[in-house]
């Protein structure tokens, strides 16, 4: 008898907690689910309507919706990789002594504390063809100007150029923190065994905080995949649709054009793509601390 | 997900909001004017509440409604709204059916046919005629049919305009006279004069800047698209974009861009495009009449004071600009229709809309343009002349008179572009066109 109000206790603490994720996990997601089941077009003041999968089916023959797929991935792999090439890069840099090293490293770690909206109206404008620095700057050495965010073909490395000066710095926190914390001692025998710089990073550092760098690729992955503000602000996802990604186009559907149904089922979509990438990556980083 | 919570908030708050739906009352009889004629005071002792959203109008409006209260006895509670959170609960009290509103700002070139089709507004054609209701001295001729006309949905008034906004040919003097250049009457001079003016400063100056960015640059593509004999929807309610006339209009809005026009058009709304103009980078642009202030204030604009009005150059159809305009509705579930129409009646007099034209918002009425109080006033009649001109002859028309309005304004959007980025226009319009009709389709 003791022993089992000792267990109900137990749960009767944990329940508080649990039923918080319900409402605020659980809930959402289910009634997601739930919503993307039926048609609801708000505008019109009429009620929803169960359709099962249509919305599902309808996606799969979207155009629109292909192409906010490839917009995501383009600019997903773009600002990733070049987020982790010069956040590596620059972390190696930085793992070392000289002269001035924390006021330059302190500036290096502004840009992830402007607020992205600043950031992106102030690129924005730098981008401008007529009037932005960035072209003024192009052809003060004799190129010609480019049409930043207006050409459909540039507009998502501007978005990638973006996205890299600002969050770039938080692979580097990681990464460099990591590196600081490495034990010398296997430094010590490469040098004693003769091996260059080059041959050190390239077999022992990467490989050491190679679990630092799929953690901060993680981190960036989850967050580059549905980005919203930084596109939304800059392009809206024009020339066109030639930069609206996925969550662009949830926004889209949902809140410009009131289609509830569509926006809940791309939304889960989207969900699933996020989850898929995240137990791929851990799966990754299961296999490499093992 | 932080995206995905919100969207399900406002989902939980649209479900949840009719369950406390109270029964509605019928209204109850009005009190008898002993007269069978108009008397302001007819409603004495009702209280109204007016919805609007945070306008200059507003200002202007909202120190004089005690003059309101004083000649009516009628009691106003005035709500106001910043506009994005005043659209989204007015939708909100809508269509939950709780709302005790009884007069509400709207813009009929936005929202009226979803009201309408919901039968959220009270049609005003019976208090229009009647001679308990209609204010003597009120003048309904004097209103701009075009204003007027932008509230008519089936043949019934549903909006009274309190302002009226057209789209004016703004250019620059200095340039024109730099190139002997004269002010465009037709479209071929219009973009001869683009074209002489892009070739003879080696494009350094910009014939003519416009708006680009998707569905902004309907808003004015539509007077292209009117002047030259096209129309947004046929008479059975089809698309009728993909017109030969429509995609002539497309083709030339799309060409001055491209040929004469900033290269980043296709990513400019009205703020980039207006811009290119006030910092003297092009010759030409055509955009809302409101922005006049912009471009004569010395601190935001190189050219101010150098700045000349004209209407629309004549297209194959004519010259067709469009008006938007702000009006004021009675809600149809309302128990005090008749007040509220005595109070849309106050605020929309001529005498109100003389304040309004004095403080510089554009009247819907044409006594306020021709009052010899706003003319010993005006810093440019050039502007004022081009205006009433645009209004005599402007289309209501400017966004599509459908629901899903955004969603048919993004699938023009996408032909606009394609011909600024001189892809073939004609299957673009046609694309565009079988777009608009799946929309509609999908919006019964």
């Amino acid at each position: 008898m003791g022993k089992i109000m000792k267990n109900r206790t137990k749960y009767t603490f944990a329940l508080p907690a649990l039923l918080l994720m319900v409402i605020i996990v659980a809930f959402p997601i289910a009634y997601n689910v739930f919503m993307s089941l039926h048609v609801w077009f708000v505008a019109s003041g009429s009620g929803p309507r169960w359709v099962g999968f249509k919305n599902y089916i309808t996606i799969l023959f979207d155009k629109r919706f292909w192409n906010s797929i490839r917009v995501t991935i383009l600019f997903t792999t773009g600002a990733l990789g070049g987020e982790i090439l010069i956040g590596v890069l620059l972390a190696l840099f930085f793992n070392r002594n000289f002269k001035g090293k924390s006021i330059i490293k302190t500036i290096f770690l502004f840009p992830i504390a402007a607020t992205p909206v600043a950031v992106s109206l102030i690129w924005a404008m730098m981008y401008n063809y007529d009037l932005g620095i960035i072209n003024v700057l192009l052809k003060a050495v004799g190129l010609p100007p480019l049409l930043w965010l207006a050409d459909p073909k540039l507009v998502i490395p501007a978005l990638v150029i973006t996205d890299v000066w600002q969050w770039t710095p938080l692979i580097l926190l990681i990464v460099l923190a990591n590196l600081e914390s490495l034990p010398s001692d296997p430094f010590e025998s490469a040098k004693v065994d003769g091996a260059s710089t080059f041959q050190t990073i390239l077999f022992i550092t990467l490989p050491m905080v190679k679990p630092a760098i799929i953690v901060a690729a993680m981190i960036r992955s989850i967050d580059a995949i549905k980005t919203f503000d930084l596109i939304y602000v800059m392009t809206q996802g024009g020339p066109n649709i030639a930069s609206e990604n996925l969550n662009l186009y949830i926004f889209n559907q949902g809140f410009s054009y009131f289609r509830m149904g569509m926006a809940s089922a791309l939304a889960i979509v989207l969900f699933s793509i996020v989850m898929a990438v995240n137990v791929f990556l851990a799966i990754i980083r299961n296999k490499n601390t093992t | 997900m932080r995206k995905v919570m919100l969207s399900l908030l406002l989902l939980m708050a649209l479900l949840a909001v009719p369950l406390f739906a109270g029964g509605k009352q019928e209204a109850p009889a009005a009190k008898q004017s002993t007269s069978a004629g108009f008397d302001w005071k007819t409603f004495e002792g009702t209280k109204i509440k007016i919805m609007v959203n945070k306008h200059p109008w507003v200002d202007i409006i909202q120190p004089k409604l005690s003059e309101f209260e004083a000649l009516t006895g009628m009691k106003v509670e005035l709500a106001i709204y910043p506009e994005d959170q005043f659209r989204t609960k007015r939708t909100v009290e809508m269509v939950s059916g709780t709302s005790d509103v009884d007069v509400f700002m709207l813009m009929p070139g936005n929202a009226l046919a979803q009201y309408v089709q919901s039968g959220w507004l009270a049609p005003l054609n019976d208090f229009m005629k009647s001679d308990k209701y209609l204010w003597p001295d009120y003048d309904i001729k004097d209103i701009y049919p075009a204003a007027l006309n932008a509230g008519v949905r089936n043949g019934k008034n549903y909006t009274i305009p309190i302002l009226l906004e057209t789209s004016l040919l703004a250019y620059n003097k200095e340039i024109f006279n730099r190139y002997g250049i004269t002010v465009p009457k037709t479209m071929n001079e219009l973009e001869a004069a683009a074209k002489k003016i892009y070739e003879s400063s080696n494009g350094d100056i910009y014939g003519i800047t416009l708006r680009g960015k998707k569905a902004s640059a309907t808003s004015q593509w539509v007077d292209f698209l009117h002047s030259f004999g096209g129309e947004w929807l046929d008479s059975d309610g089809k698309a009728a974009v993909d017109s030969p006339e429509s995609i002539a209009a497309t083709e030339f809005y799309g060409k001055l861009l491209r040929l004469y026009g900033p290269k980043s058009a296709p990513s400019n709304s009205w703020y980039e495009s207006i811009s290119i103009f006030m910092q003297g980078k092009a010759a030409m642009v055509y955009d809302a009449s409101v922005f006049k202030p912009n471009y004569e204030n010395p601190e935001k604009s190189a050219i101010s004071g150098k700045v000349g009005y004209a209407i629309i150059p004549k297209g194959p159809a004519g010259s067709i600009p469009h008006v938007s305009n702000w009006g004021l509705t009675i809600y149809s579930g309302s128990k005090h229709k008749e007040a509220g129409w005595l109070f849309i009646q106050w605020a929309t007099s001529k005498k109100m809309a003389l304040q309004g034209q004095l403080a510089g918002i554009p009247s819907a009425r044409a006594s306020a343009w021709t009052s010899p109080e706003f003319k010993s006033k005006d810093t440019s009649p050039e502007w004022t002349n081009a205006s009433i001109a645009s209004y005599k002859v402007a289309s209501p028309l400017w966004n599509p008179p459908v629901i899903p309005v955004g969603e048919v304004r993004d699938a023009m959007g996408a032909a606009i572009v394609a011909a600024i980025l001189g892809q073939d226009t004609a299957a673009a319009c046609k694309e565009a066109a079988k777009a608009i009709d799946r929309i509609l389709a999908n919006s019964q």
